[in-house]
């Protein structure tokens, strides 16, 4: 059972996540109007943005620690706010500075901090096997740390995903896939293209537990995620955990999602899981003040990392052709052992 | 082709996005050049609105006498973007 | 059927992803074994515009939306194409081929060789290529030499609208599997605007433009510049740019990968005796290299010049700066053109 207080970290996070996409969302759309041209403004190439995800990310998220490994999909905001990615770091990545966490390189879509062992990926299920990879190394050092994979429900259908859930079961590996249920990958609705309206269901072929949580809900979420997230670090293996988002703002900003019917996006935005949490603080006893407090000090530290970022330089040019590898082919040292190496001399 | 006959404005009011609030557009394609012969309906240029894209259809066949807004050029909402001169 | 002169002019001009989706209509119009199957192909029209408008024609059954399963979809293409069918698959980027790639290279292009000719599969895989809007590293590759590296598919790329169209009607009608890269920055999308140029006149019947036949987009004599996509654009920028300064360029787009058409080109270099390729793919072991080998074969000596403009051997970077770094524009193709003329 979640405690208040940590109920109003959960919404706290939650408040900040959702803001950083409004304001990202701002800043994105600025120099793109009324041509939108995906190149232009101080944000360009593609933007996925996690509005009516948070519950996801904060409900599992908030039961792990920076050993514990998150690799995240193409809409990876939400999850990198709960994991506790530096936040002024990533923004500057999304704004293209040299002080981001790439320097540059990555963009939104790619997003890595090691020292809270986040990375993303943007190809549709890909984040899945590198997950596996993250169980497997805390197995091998007898650790118990645990690895998450989150991915939509349009990926279930990918093999990535599928061979990593008989991977990590045959392994019994710490793992856990949470697949975020948002109803559409891009355009597609997911009766017509996937044969399981519960994602939870692909457990059963891979003989691993299976759990869908239906309703856009924090609190649900986390206690699923307590059971999951708990099996991995008892040794017990990995478990797979759907969890019912919403797509608030399109698929990629821009989308005028032309063909999907009013009603499901009405029905997307009056389903919000900050409500939801927000009515069960308050029948806690939370009150405007505490609410007014936890709101400001979210939307703070999302203008302050905003701010930051925009004031950052941009990348060199030269800098393109850093990073390709970790030792570089020309400092690679001598093969040859030293005179010391030998014993030979002191 | 004479001059006094009377000239269609090409309106893009009807063919407006639907949902959308946003009152500027921008034109993005001309798939005709002035002095061509058009025929009702044939798509005239696309403009976009926010990140839809939208056809213009020639409202009367004739031949296109002006193109009013060219290409990257912003507009309003119910502005003429070309004038076609029945024949 | 007799095919118009190329560079016809008509009244009519297009956007490459308007005359691409009408040499699809027309195909499937004729031929009911012709169908599309692709990520968002449908409702959304293509996520680049490939297949605007063709689900109000022919609906679901043949304007396939498919699951997120790259591997499952282009392998079911092939099977469907050695049925009989003749399939269109599309990758939404061709930075996707990583998860289908077993089925594309093992599958797909050996299935003829590997059964001595018993069967074809004739079958278009068509795909986005290409950056420079910032999509970075996993989304702005062209990766056109790893496909025309690989023996058993046909790799086309269009650079306007004309040759889009007639290439796509050949590629449907051919009976072996063809890969059809068309870039992203061409396309003439209202939020990914395009260079002047790739939007052309384009004949409304039918025609066919054959492969393995470059195209000499610009006559010049004192340079050839050889190059496809994105960069026969940016090529003639270059050249006119430098016809004020007395050179004269030639530009050939190269518009099919496999056939190569290196006659064109040798003819070109024993006229210029200067050769320049620009690639938006990777350098290394890739285009750039093998038309330089290509024309080296043929007549040595005719070469008295050679650079290369290609993507340095490092993944796409995000940022602007870096971006722009790495893919060749107009002024890296001038200065290019500039130095094989530097000892005249
Ligand atoms: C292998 C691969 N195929 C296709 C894509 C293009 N793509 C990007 S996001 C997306 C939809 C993903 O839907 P879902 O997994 O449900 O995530 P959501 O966007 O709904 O959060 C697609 C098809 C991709 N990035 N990678
Ligand atoms: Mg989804």
């Amino acid at each position: 059972m979640l405690g208040v207080t940590e109920l109003q970290d959960m919404y706290e996070t939650m408040v900040m996540a959702r803001h950083y996409e409004e304001r990202l969302q701002e800043e994105y759309l600025e120099g793109k109007q009324p041509a939108f041209d995906i190149s232009a403004g101080p944000i360009p190439g593609e933007l996925h943005l996690a509005a009516g995800h948070e519950a996801s990310g904060v409900g599992v998220c908030h039961h792990l620690r920076a050993e514990d490994s998150v690799t995240a999909p193409h809409r990876p905001h939400h999850i990198a706010i709960a994991k506790g990615v530096d936040l002024k770091a990533m923004t500057a990545e999304i704004f293209g500075r040299e002080t981001g966490l790439s320097g540059g390189k990555g963009g939104h879509m790619h997003l890595f901090d090691p020292d809270v062992n986040f990375a993303c990926s943007g190809i549709i299920a890909e984040g899945c096997p590198p997950a596996v990879g993250a169980g497997l190394d805390a197995k091998k050092r007898n650790a118990d740390d645990v690895a998450v994979a989150f991915l939509g429900e349009g990926a279930i259908d990918q093999g990535a995903f599928l061979e990593s859930l008989n991977l990590a079961s045959v392994q019994n590996l710490p793992v856990v896939f949470v697949i975020e249920d948002n109803d559409w990958a891009i355009s597609m609705p997911k009766e017509r293209v996937t044969d399981v309206t519960n994602g939870a269901q692909r457990a059963a072929g891979f003989d691993l537990p299976g759990t869908r949580v239906d309703a856009d809900d924090v609190i649900a979420i986390s206690d699923a995620a307590t059971d999951a997230i708990g099996r991995a670090r008892d040794g017990n293996g990995p478990s797979l955990l759907e969890v019912q988002v919403h797509r608030r703002m399109g698929h990629f900003m821009g989308d005028a999602e032309g063909y999907r019917p009013d009603a499901d996006k009405d029905a997307a935005t009056r389903r919000d899981a900050i409500e939801r949490l927000e009515t069960k603080l308050r029948a806690n006893d939370i009150d405007d003040e505490t609410f007014d407090e936890l709101r400001s000090r979210a939307r703070d530290r999302v203008e302050e990392a905003i701010e930051w970022a925009k004031e950052q330089p941009e990348p060199e040019p030269s800098a393109a052709y850093e990073d390709v590898f970790s030792s570089p082919p020309s400092e690679e040292p001598e093969r040859a052992p030293s005179v010391a190496d030998t014993g030979g001399e002191d | 082709m004479s001059s006094n006959t009377p000239r269609v404005a090409v309106e893009t009011a009807d063919v407006w996005p639907e949902d959308s609030d946003e009152n500027e557009g921008v034109v993005v394609n001309w798939f005709t050049s002035e002095g061509t012969r058009v025929d009702e309906g044939d798509p005239l240029c696309e403009f976009q609105v926010e990140k839809v894209s939208v056809d213009v259809p020639a409202p009367v066949s004739g031949i296109l006498d002006e193109i009013a807004l060219d290409e990257d050029d912003e507009f309003e909402k119910g502005e003429t973007i070309a004038w076609i001169r029945r024949e | 059927m007799a095919r118009p002169e190329e560079h016809r002019q008509t009244e009519r001009s297009l956007t490459m992803s308007r005359a691409m989706v009408e040499a699809i209509a027309h195909e499937m119009r004729e031929d009911d074994a012709v169908f599309y199957m692709g990520e968002d192909v449908a409702d959304y029209g293509g996520i680049f515009d490939s297949t605007e408008g063709l689900l109000d024609e022919f609906g679901r059954d043949r304007i396939m939306d498919v699951p997120i399963s790259e591997t499952a979809y282009i392998g079911a293409a092939v099977g469907a194409a050695q049925g009989g069918m003749r399939p269109i698959a599309e990758l939404m980027f061709v930075d996707f081929f990583g998860v289908g790639m077993d089925q594309i290279y093992n599958q797909m292009a050996k299935n003829t060789y590997m059964s001595g000719g018993a069967l074809s599969v004739p079958m278009v895989l068509t795909a986005a290529v290409g950056g420079t809007y910032n999509d970075a590293a996993q989304h702005s590759q062209t990766l056109y030499g790893t496909f025309a590296h690989l023996p058993g598919m046909k790799v086309v790329v269009p650079s306007t609208a004309y040759d889009a169209k007639g290439l796509l009607h050949t590629a449907i009608r051919d009976d072996d599997p063809v890969v059809y890269l068309f870039h992203k920055r061409l396309m003439g999308i209202g939020w990914l605007p395009a260079p002047d140029g790739p939007k052309t006149g384009v004949p409304e019947e039918a025609y066919t433009i054959p492969f393995g036949r470059a195209d000499i987009k610009r006559e010049g004599a004192d340079a050839t510049v050889v190059t496809l996509g994105l960069h026969v654009h940016r090529a003639l920028a270059a050249a006119d740019s430098l016809a004020d300064d007395g050179i004269d360029a030639e530009v050939i787009d190269l518009r099919t990968l496999a056939p190569l058409d290196i006659e064109t080109i040798r003819d070109s270099v024993a006229k210029t005796g200067r050769l320049v390729v620009v690639d938006e793919d990777y350098r290394s072991y890739g285009l750039t290299g093998e038309i330089i080998a290509g024309v080296a074969e043929g007549d040595l000596a005719a070469l008295d010049a050679v650079e290369r403009v290609a993507l340095p051997d490092v993944p796409i970077p995000y940022a602007r700066p870096m971006e722009n770094e790495v893919i060749p524009d107009t002024d890296d193709i001038t200065a290019a053109i500039r130095r094989v003329r530097s000892d005249e």
